[in-house]
């Protein structure tokens, strides 16, 4: 079900969904809990915790508005974003908050669709007078959520870190309402052309999205091709929304044609690993390489979910990311995410396996978008605290560009500034391993023509 | 019964004039409405691609091809409006919404042009196309296709729209003139009842109500109850002859 808008926050006043189970179970949970955990925590008890700080604020609470995917084809991506960021609240609350406030989240679900991004925005800055925009998923989301905070630039409500890597946030007219954490599609597109160029494999084509996200990368691979002195080698296109027992049969045959030596896939989950396994069974094989967004671990599921031989269909996949793996235990923000993703095990939000029509959404332990959901978490955290005990709006793009130098714990430092609204630029490439994405350590030897 | 084939006659002229007017109607309908229909498409389309064309300019001198995809799918939810392309100024494809990829006959196409045109594209269906120049046509071309399916089926809505409420007329029409020649053959019935009996019976018949009436058919019975020589004649001033209004 796509394309629905239902309010999170269950028992708040306004909120679109307070049913009479939510009322009896947040208010029973009230009476039991201690004040400072979250009622829907109480509620469910303490093996995963429920969203209890994306529950009814208190006073004093700093509330971060969040439209996200949780429902539909992509809503694995808002749902582990969701909980990487909630395993670091979560923590930051349990630990008296910041500067003794709680962050708490108002969850509204967009589906990945653009029109119920546009009006959870609307009821988030107006209804809901959310401290900032935080964690939104997707280009053609965000993209239209952009003239929105144009138009209400006096209140000063900016989006923070979404996840998307596309351009329209980055630059003008809309790039000075927008802080990003990870690098852009264009970054990551041009790495992977980069490699693809330097191993022999000149040709390349792009399956992309047909849409802004799709765009967005189409635009990087033909940048990135054009400074090699090439073109694209060819391009075929789905609609948003497709799902994985989709045919990609079209897709394959138009790219064939072409004898493309890699098709670089800008798309979600459900819809490339179907142009994988499509790609794989038509005798396309050629490296099939995915940028973050797509969903590294959903991605390798469902290619491997009933299959005899499991590595059948990810033995091409080289997938780009935006954060280091979350295998590297050698990194501190790492080691942090691991302690506190199993300390919490955020359970996703409240409702979305109604919202799927029964289908239950099963979480990764850890998975790169949780991942990068933990350091937007931990990142906004810190700015907040630099505005002090009493936060307020005016000055959130002074403390964002007060943040340099600053250690992530990803090995490479984050710096904002008037001209620098991205905070991280290295781009990291995996290849499947198993039931993982492990990095890639010699792209010769793994894609080189022979 | 004589009446009945009178009026039978008179009925299926009515009937026969009925339909010709249906029919003119629905004819002039066909073509008033295909042609008003065909032309507002087209230029509600060439508004639609002129106001793409006016929104892309600056998005296309920053070369935001995201934020230029954003806005055609935008326009592409638009009732009959099935794809839009936006092509640079040296005819390479900047945005459009084809699934899974652009046919053949488009990519083959001039993308400079913008006078509609009829396409027939494979797997797709039948589209008349037009395009409007962005920043006249140096900073590229927008080309709006509009289903001509859609066009048709809402040609055909309108126009079946018209047929049945003139059916209805037609029905109702035929239903009510049924009604009026049944309420004046009924009286003629009488008359011819009454005077078939006066002439079987020697200028003696029972009363059935046709005397007693004061209009032509009285008048007219009377007249023949006198002429078989019995009663008096019928008063002075009823024996002409009235138009019929």
């Amino acid at each position: 079900m796509t394309g629905c808008r239902v309010g999170k926050g269950e028992g708040e006043v306004g909120s679109r969904l307070v049913t009479r189970r939510s009322l009896i179970r947040s208010g029973l949970a009230a009476l039991a809990a201690a004040p400072w955990a979250g009622p829907l925590a109480a509620a469910t008890g303490p093996a995963r915790h429920r969203g209890r700080n994306s529950g009814p604020a208190q006073e004093g609470d700093i509330v971060l508005g969040v439209s996200a995917a949780f429902s539909g084809p992509s809503r694995g991506l808002g749902t582990e974003l969701y909980r990487g960021s909630m395993a670091w609240f979560n923590h930051v609350n349990d630990n008296g908050g910041v500067n003794g406030r709680r962050i708490v989240l108002k969850l509204t679900d967009d589906g990945y669709q653009p029109e119920p991004c546009v009006a959870n925005t609307i009821q988030l800055m107006q209804d809901e007078s959310v401290f900032l925009l935080f964690g939104y998923v997707g280009t053609p989301t965000v993209t239209r959520v952009l003239p929105l905070l144009k138009r209400f630039g006096d209140e000063q409500v900016y989006l923070f870190f979404p996840f998307t890597g596309a351009e329209p946030q980055r630059e003008p007219p809309y790039g000075e309402f927008a802080f990003n954490l990870r690098a852009s599609y264009r970054q990551e597109t041009a790495g992977l052309v980069d490699n693809f160029v330097r191993i022999g494999r000149r040709r390349v084509a792009v399956f992309y999205q047909n849409d802004a996200y799709g765009r967005s990368g189409w635009a990087g691979v033909r940048e990135a091709l054009a400074a090699h002195g090439e073109t694209m080698a060819g391009e075929a296109t789905y609609m948003r929304g497709t799902q994985f027992d989709a045919s990609m049969r079209a897709q394959v045959e138009i790219l064939q044609g072409q004898s493309p030596d890699a098709v670089i896939c800008i798309g979600a989950y459900q819809a490339c690993a179907a142009f994988a396994r499509d790609a794989v069974d038509l005798g396309l094989h050629i490296p099939v390489a995915n940028v973050s967004f797509v969903g590294s671990e959903n991605l390798l599921a469902l290619l491997r979910e009933g299959r005899d031989d499991p590595g059948s269909h990810t033995r091409f996949l080289v997938n780009s990311q935006v954060v280091p793996s979350y295998e590297d235990t050698s990194l501190a923000a790492v080691r942090e995410y691991h302690e506190l993703m199993e300390r919490y095990n955020p359970e996703p939000p409240e409702d979305v396996d109604r919202i799927a029509e029964g289908e239950p959404y099963e979480p990764f332990p850890q998975s790169f978008v949780s991942l990068e959901g933990f350091l937007n978490a931990k990142l906004i955290t810190e700015i907040i605290a630099r505005m002090g005990d009493e936060p307020d709006r005016s000055r959130i793009e002074q403390a964002v560009f007060a943040v340099r130098n600053y250690d992530i714990g990803v090995g490479e430092r984050v710096s904002f500034g008037p001209e620098r609204r991205q905070g991280l630029d290295r781009v990291y490439y995996t290849v499947p391993e198993g039931d993982r994405f492990v990095p890639l350590e010699d792209w010769e030897s793994r894609f080189a023509i022979s | 019964m004589r009446v009945h084939k009178l009026f039978r006659r008179l009925r299926f002229g009515v009937f026969a004039l009925f339909a010709l007017v249906v029919l003119s109607i629905f004819l002039l309908s066909i073509r008033t409405v295909s042609n008003e229909l065909e032309t507002e498409y087209v230029s509600n389309s060439a508004n639609i691609a002129r106001n793409i064309a006016d929104a892309s300019v600056d998005i296309l001198l920053n070369r935001n091809l995201a934020t230029l995809q954003s806005l055609i799918d935008q326009f592409v939810e638009i009732e009959s409006i099935r794809y839009i392309y936006i092509v640079s100024d040296t005819g390479e494809f900047l945005a459009h919404t084809f699934v899974p990829g652009i046919p053949e006959e488009i990519l083959a196409s001039d993308p400079s042009l913008t006078d509609p045109v009829e396409r027939s594209l494979p797997g797709l269906g039948e589209f008349v196309e037009v395009g409007s120049p962005i920043l006249s046509g140096v900073a590229g071309t927008v080309h709006v296709g509009m289903d001509t399916e859609a066009l048709a089926l809402k040609i055909q809505r309108a126009v079946g729209q018209q047929i049945y409420l003139l059916c209805i007329i037609l029905v109702v029409g035929v239903l009510a003139l049924i009604w009026i020649v049944k309420a004046t053959a009924k009286p003629l019935e009488e008359l011819l009842t009454y005077v078939v009996e006066l002439a079987r019976n020697g200028g003696e018949a029972s009363d059935n109500g046709v005397l007693a009436r004061t209009d032509e058919i009285g008048d007219m019975a009377r007249l023949m109850r006198h002429a078989a020589g019995q009663g008096s004649p019928p008063p002075k001033g009823r024996a002409r002859v009235t138009r019929p209004r």
